[in-house]
């Protein structure tokens, strides 16, 4: 790619930007959100077209109107959300799309997908439905997807955002297989350390320019990481020593059916204190999920019980429990969070809705909530157009800012996190964790569910591992050690 | 995409001038009867008013169920069997405590009648389409049969109940022989205003779109969309019945078999033409009440009031595919 530029409106998200990438590589390109990553990911498969600036593939100029003429030259990308539909078998979604033909040749098509899947060390159920696999499976069933449509050049967008250390070695494992067979691939990325450690050559985006394209060994990861802010990083003070104030949050024995009537939660136990910050760490599905939504209010425990606050909360709906100072930040901001067609104003109230002072009497105050709009926007830097705009307007990082500051505006009680910074650099993860431990330093108390064990260790007070919807605690002696959660998580002692 | 829009509004007016030549009659000449008939003089802007008035209260029936994310396409049966009642409840009751009594018992059968789709919507997940649909039929029957026998007024041929006593029928803001306007039409603009401002200034309010507009963060906000599906459900259905009270205190005096020709279907139009705010419902009903107007004066000109239907059917296609543009420019 030479000299690719991008203007929207009066934003230059891509400043006549360079990018070369050799075949048989991993190459891995950071930057803040916002940088323009995805942009230039986007041109580079074709689902926008670039103002200036040319594309080659293998030495020829290429032109794509269409992810679909991009895939024909061998350019594919594997986004952040996956395109996985969940009532298919794993081997209708491997073909859909690319079924060569009106008539479907189910054996001969499982046949190629077997000896694919056997190349790449991967296993897989395939006449199975899509919703049974894990974060991991659909992942690498996306892999799958680009090398049955013949893909050399493949793009993968965070594609370990969601998955457990371990499965995150064996995902990098088979692309430094992919690339040894002559693929080509790119990685966008917030994690440096995959970066150091899997990555050839790495280029770094800040404010739509190429700041630098380095090869992988001749950096390191401070460096990287003063290059993708511009300038030295400030490390927010070591967390100060605290003494736990006094219980906030008291779970006991809690027992909660999943949606598809599995006993998701077994025994669940622990408390939260006023000042402190808990992490619950763990692969997507141990559990979190519905431990988050039971807590909310938004799903019933058929055993145990919930002292939150000083009450108990078995009464409570999840309006009682929010007026009672609970405060939410839901994992997807687009389903959960927000009302995408709303303006940013009327989002601001969403879930304070009942509070002054969005609220006086039961009447909507206009003018307060304007005013609060504007603080939410400025607490994390939220960049947007103006706060009549749709919630839509905003790009993923910044909805997320504007959901966590949001939450932390009306004096929290209690802060029930579900992956707070997903989707936030490196700065936007600092300042949302600063926030929480803000209120936390102030008499309130946070819960912190996360699959990014290394977050969770660096921003949380204590961490704890969920397994098969178990809880358990390391030992005080290994309380902060990453083995030790890190086994906790997979269920091995 | 403008021009996928042009050529949508041209294609429309080709049809619409094709089925008027099929009728063998000139458009401009229909055109203007049609305009002449809903707006050419203070009788026909009178009907025009007339008309409009149930389809501003039907509108706002359907309005605030859409503003919840509900397609309450039962209006029309809410509408009837709040009539019946009204005129049943009004009959025996003479001056000013019959009609209000009567308006009262229109807008409890009414919200009665839309309560078993609402109940199955919240808490059985119930398709409210399917569900008010079939009351619709029911309702259509059991009115249909209860005017035929015990509510009949035996001393007419009709099938129809006796007149509600003029004491207790909704005064006229302005009556001459041929021009009238009846207070009803007041009462509709106050409650789209009403309605309007209980939206955007009320939590409540707030709470119902917030349903409406993505059910998943309204329940993360606190919200229980079962409490709203049925709030918006009771409110849609109280309306309706009060549409049908309004009609027969106003206008027709009495309820009889075919009561409604399809207030509460066009309804359906009038609410998806008004776009997001109450105030929208008021153009859109007089539009479709001068459509319903002239097509009237069009049948006698020897077009099939049909073409009405086609004009209003046109008007929606178009109205939905500005907003879906909208919809997909903000998307990419």
């Amino acid at each position: 790619m030479l000299g690719i530029t991008k203007i929207f409106g009066a934003v230059t998200a891509l400043d006549r930007v360079d990018l070369e990438v050799s075949q048989g590589a991993i190459h891995a390109i950071v930057g803040e959100n916002g940088a323009g990553k995805t942009t230039l990911m986007r041109i580079l498969y074709g689902a926008l077209q670039p103002d200036q600036g040319t594309i080659e593939v293998e030495g020829k100029a290429v032109r794509f109107g269409s992810s679909r003429e991009a895939i024909a030259s061998g350019v594919g990308m594997v986004s952040q959300h996956y395109g996985i539909i969940p009532e298919l078998t794993c081997l209708q979604n491997l073909v859909l799309g690319a079924e060569g033909g009106l008539i479907l040749r189910n054996r001969s098509a499982e046949a190629r997908a077997k000896s694919l899947a056997t190349q790449m060390g991967f296993e897989f159920e395939w006449q199975a439905e899509a919703a049974t696999l894990s974060p991991a499976g659909a992942q690498k069933l996306e892999i799958l997807k680009l090398l049955w449509r013949e893909a050399r050049v493949m793009i993968l967008d965070e594609p370990t955002a969601m998955l457990s250390p371990a499965d995150a070695n064996a995902l990098f494992e088979s692309l430094d297989r992919l690339a040894a067979g002559g693929a080509t691939i790119i990685l966008v990325t917030h994690r440096l350390p995959e970066v150091l450690e899997h990555c050839q050559r790495v280029m770094v985006l800040r404010n739509g320019k190429r700041i630098a394209e380095k090869a992988v060994a001749e950096t390191t990861g401070g460096d990287l990481a003063q290059l993708i802010v511009g300038g030295a990083l400030e490390r927010s003070e070591e967390s100060s020593p605290f003494s736990p104030g006094s219980p906030l949050l008291e779970v006991s024995n809690l027992s909660v059916k999943g949606d598809r009537g599995e006993l998701a939660l077994k025994g669940v136990e622990f408390g939260l204190r006023s000042g402190e910050i808990l992490g619950i760490a763990g692969v997507d599905g141990s559990g979190q999920r519905e431990l988050f939504e039971t807590i909310a209010g938004l799903k019933k425990p058929i055993e145990g019980s919930i002292v939150m606050l000083g009450n108990d909360a078995r009464g409570l709906s999840t309006a009682n429990r929010i007026a009672h100072g609970l405060r939410l930040i839901p994992e997807d901001r687009h389903a959960q969070g927000v009302v995408e067609n709303w303006s940013l104003d009327e989002n601001s109230a969403l879930g304070l809705q009942r509070l002054p002072p969005f609220a006086k009497g039961g009447r909507v105050d206009g003018r307060a909530r304007h005013q609060m709009a504007t603080q939410i926007a400025n607490r994390f830097n939220t960049r947007h157009g103006g706060l009549n705009l749709p919630m839509s307007s905003l790009s993923g990082g910044n909805q997320q800012r504007f959901v966590a500051a949001r939450s932390l505006c009306l004096d929290p009680k209690l802060l029930l996190a579900f992956q707070p910074a997903r989707g936030l650099d490196i700065k936007g993860t600092q300042q949302v964790y600063d926030g929480i431990r803000e209120v936390c330093r102030l008499g309130s108390a946070a819960l912190v569910v996360s699959f990014d064990l290394d977050e969770l260790l660096e921003q949380c007070d204590r961490v704890v591992a969920m397994n098969h919807g178990r809880l358990y605690e390391p030992p005080a002696s290994l309380a902060k050690d990453r083995d030790a959660i890190g086994r906790l998580m997979v269920g091995a002692q | 995409m403008i021009w996928r829009l042009i050529a949508m509004v041209v294609g429309a007016c080709a049809i619409l001038v094709g089925a008027v030549l099929v009728a063998h009659q000139s458009p401009v000449e229909s055109l203007h009867t049609l305009i002449h008939g809903s707006l050419g003089s203070p009788a026909a802007i009178a009907g025009t008013l007339r008309e409009a008035t149930p389809l501003l209260i039907c509108g706002l029936a359907v309005f605030i169920a859409l503003r919840a994310g509900l397609f309450n396409i039962g209006v029309e049966g809410q509408l009837l069997v709040g009539a019946c009642t009204c005129a049943v409840v009004a009959i025996r009751l003479p001056g000013v405590p019959g009609m209000i009594l009567g308006v009262v018992a229109g807008m409890v059968a009414g919200a009665l009648w839309a309560l078993p789709a609402g109940l199955i919507k919240a808490y059985r997940n119930g398709h409210e389409v399917i569900t008010t649909i079939m009351l619709n039929n029911v309702a259509i029957f059991i009115t249909s049969a209860l005017v035929a026998g015990p509510i009949k007024d035996k001393t007419q041929a009709d099938t129809a109940t006796a007149y509600v006593a003029a004491s207790s029928r909704m005064p006229w803001l302005y009556r001459t022989p041929t021009v009238e306007v009846n207070f009803s039409l007041v009462l509709g603009i106050l409650l789209a205003i009403g309605m309007a401002l209980w939206l955007k200034r009320t939590v409540a309010g707030y709470e119902l779109q917030a349903v409406g507009a993505n059910r998943v963060a309204a329940r993360f906000a606190g919200v229980s969309p079962q409490k709203v599906t049925m709030l918006a459900m009771t409110i849609s259905g109280a309306l309706g019945g009060l549409a049908g009270a309004v009609q027969v205190l106003a206008y027709e005096g009495r309820f009889y078999d075919g009561f409604s020709p399809g207030y509460g279907f066009d309804a359906l139009g009038v609410a998806l033409l008004a776009g997001g705010s109450a105030y929208g419902v008021l153009p859109s009903s007089l539009l479709f009440g001068m459509l319903s107007k002239g097509g009237t004066a069009l049948q006698i000109d020897g077009v099939p009031k049909g073409i009405t239907t086609v004009v209003l059917g046109m008007l929606i296609l178009i109205a939905a595919a500005i907003r879906y543009r909208k919809v997909t420019t903000t998307d990419a």
